[in-house]
């Protein structure tokens, strides 16, 4: 039947459509009249948007105070999440330069450090001078590596997606507290009755269990470097509430994966 | 009515929200919240669950800004939409969760229902549509135009609203099927 028409019949389906209340094979079958006329969508859109202003004309009603500081706070994290991916992604290209500051300056040293050996075949005094400045560039440098590793203390070593390669999850490591800061990047929320588990997934040999995370968006946990050396991948599965002991490895399904990223821990 | 400078303002600040704006974003929630809490609030039924809606909503909102212009709508409409959407997936997910552990009615059906005078409706921003919508919802007798709206804001079956609203199945029906009908023909006087 070509429901183009039957204007009175379309009318009365794009409204029930919009509505709600036509249901099962009815609504499946609109919906494939819809892809074939434009006829048929444009009467379906028509209702839409006259039930979709039915929101306006509800009377207002104050929300309570709290909820914009909430939402101030869930936005603060997700800007602050953002950045974190940012860097990220521009990670590698940092350490790079990193390593050529580092191997510039040694280089320098080097050259220094024979300079300052001809002068003390030259005078005292002179080896007197060249040993501060040999002592002051030692510093300098010791300085500069502070700094380096300082900034990057905290550093996302993965970035977890699920199947249709949505972000999902961030993971980063705190050196200095050996901590796994894990941070909620997508909509997915475990049941009640659930817990997620970070898993290590080594070259070879059976997963790790890294621990079992919190319902909050920000999770952290306790992990050394060395459970994170020679771990080319994170995966979190979906578990029982309190999650599995680490020998019995993952029982439910891996929603998230990815590569832990190439940095120094 | 309509209140075009009103209208101008949220889209400049729905546009500034795209960019990134977070204290865009707060001035759209203290122009948009009460309306948009209500629609939670009409879908949800509940405090604290419209409250969690409303959160959900507004993040979503700053996510999605930049998809504004290109539906066409007028702005509350728009965020309406949204946070109407939000409010069924929430819905949706404590129905998945509760399984079948029979819903309760609701203390916004139970009152609404209970009395015989239609519920208020405002047109203090409706934009031309709602007033058009408004207009006809009026002519509609206040039962079976609370049954008609609830099926709409709550997106529910003829069955699902005679099991919540205690009503039989018939009853429900008829009443979905006459509203229908008589906004049909007074919403084709305004197309």
């Amino acid at each position: 039947m070509h429901l183009d028409n039957h204007p009175e019949l379309l009318d009365r389906l794009a409204a029930s459509y919009a509505l709600g209340t036509l249901r099962g094979p009815a609504r499946r079958r609109l919906e494939s009249y819809a892809r074939q006329s434009a006829v048929v969508r444009t009467r379906m859109l028509l209702w839409q948007e006259r039930l979709g202003t039915m929101t306006e004309l509800v009377m207002p009603l104050a929300p309570s105070h709290n909820v914009w500081k909430r939402i101030e706070i869930a936005l603060d994290q997700e800007m602050q999440m953002q950045r974190l991916a940012s860097m990220a992604q521009s990670r590698e290209s940092l350490l790079q330069t990193n390593v050529s500051q580092i191997a510039q300056l040694a280089k320098w040293l080097n050259r220094w450090r024979m300079g300052a050996l001809a002068g003390a075949l030259a005078t005292v005094a002179a080896v007197g001078v060249g040993w501060q400045a040999y002592h002051n560039l030692d510093t300098q440098v010791a300085v500069l590596a502070q700094q380096i590793s300082a900034s990057q203390q905290t550093r996302v070593v993965a970035v977890l997606s699920d199947d249709k390669a949505q972000t999902a999850m961030l993971v980063s490591f705190n050196a200095a507290n050996n901590s796994l800061i894990l941070q909620r990047a997508g909509a997915y929320q475990e049941a009640a009755d659930k817990s997620l588990q970070l898993w290590a997934l080594p070259a070879s040999g059976a997963p790790q269990s890294l621990g079992v995370l919190g319902s909050a968006s920000v999770i952290n946990l306790k992990a050394s470097a060395e459970q994170l050396s020679n771990v080319p991948t994170l995966a979190i599965s979906l578990e029982p509430k309190g999650g599995v002991p680490s020998s019995t490895g993952p029982t439910g399904p891996v929603l998230f994966k990815g590569a832990v990223l190439p940095v120094q821990l | 009515m309509n209140d075009p400078i009103l209208d101008v303002r949220l889209i400049a600040l729905i546009d500034r929200v795209a960019q990134r704006d977070a204290a865009a974003l707060r001035q759209l929630y203290d122009a948009t919240s009460s309306k948009l809490y209500a629609v939670a609030m009409r879908v949800v039924g509940n405090t604290e669950h419209a409250e969690d809606v409303l959160q959900d909503a507004y993040l979503n909102i700053w996510r999605i800004a930049a998809d504004y212009r290109a539906s066409l709508s007028p702005p509350m409409a728009w965020l309406g939409v949204v946070v109407r959407s939000r409010a069924l997936d929430f819905l949706r997910k404590r129905k998945a969760e509760r399984a079948l552990g029979g819903i309760e009615m609701d203390d916004y059906m139970a009152d609404t229902l209970g009395s015989d005078s239609p519920g208020p409706m405002d047109t203090s921003i409706a934009s031309e549509q709602a007033w058009a919508l408004h207009e006809c919802l009026r002519k509609i007798e206040a039962k079976p135009r609370e049954v008609l709206t609830m099926a709409y804001f709550r997106d529910l079956s003829h069955g699902e609203l005679a099991t919540q609203l205690r009503l039989p199945l018939g009853t429900v029906k008829t009443w979905i099927r006459r509203s229908l009908e008589q906004l049909r023909s007074c919403m084709g006087q305004f197309a």
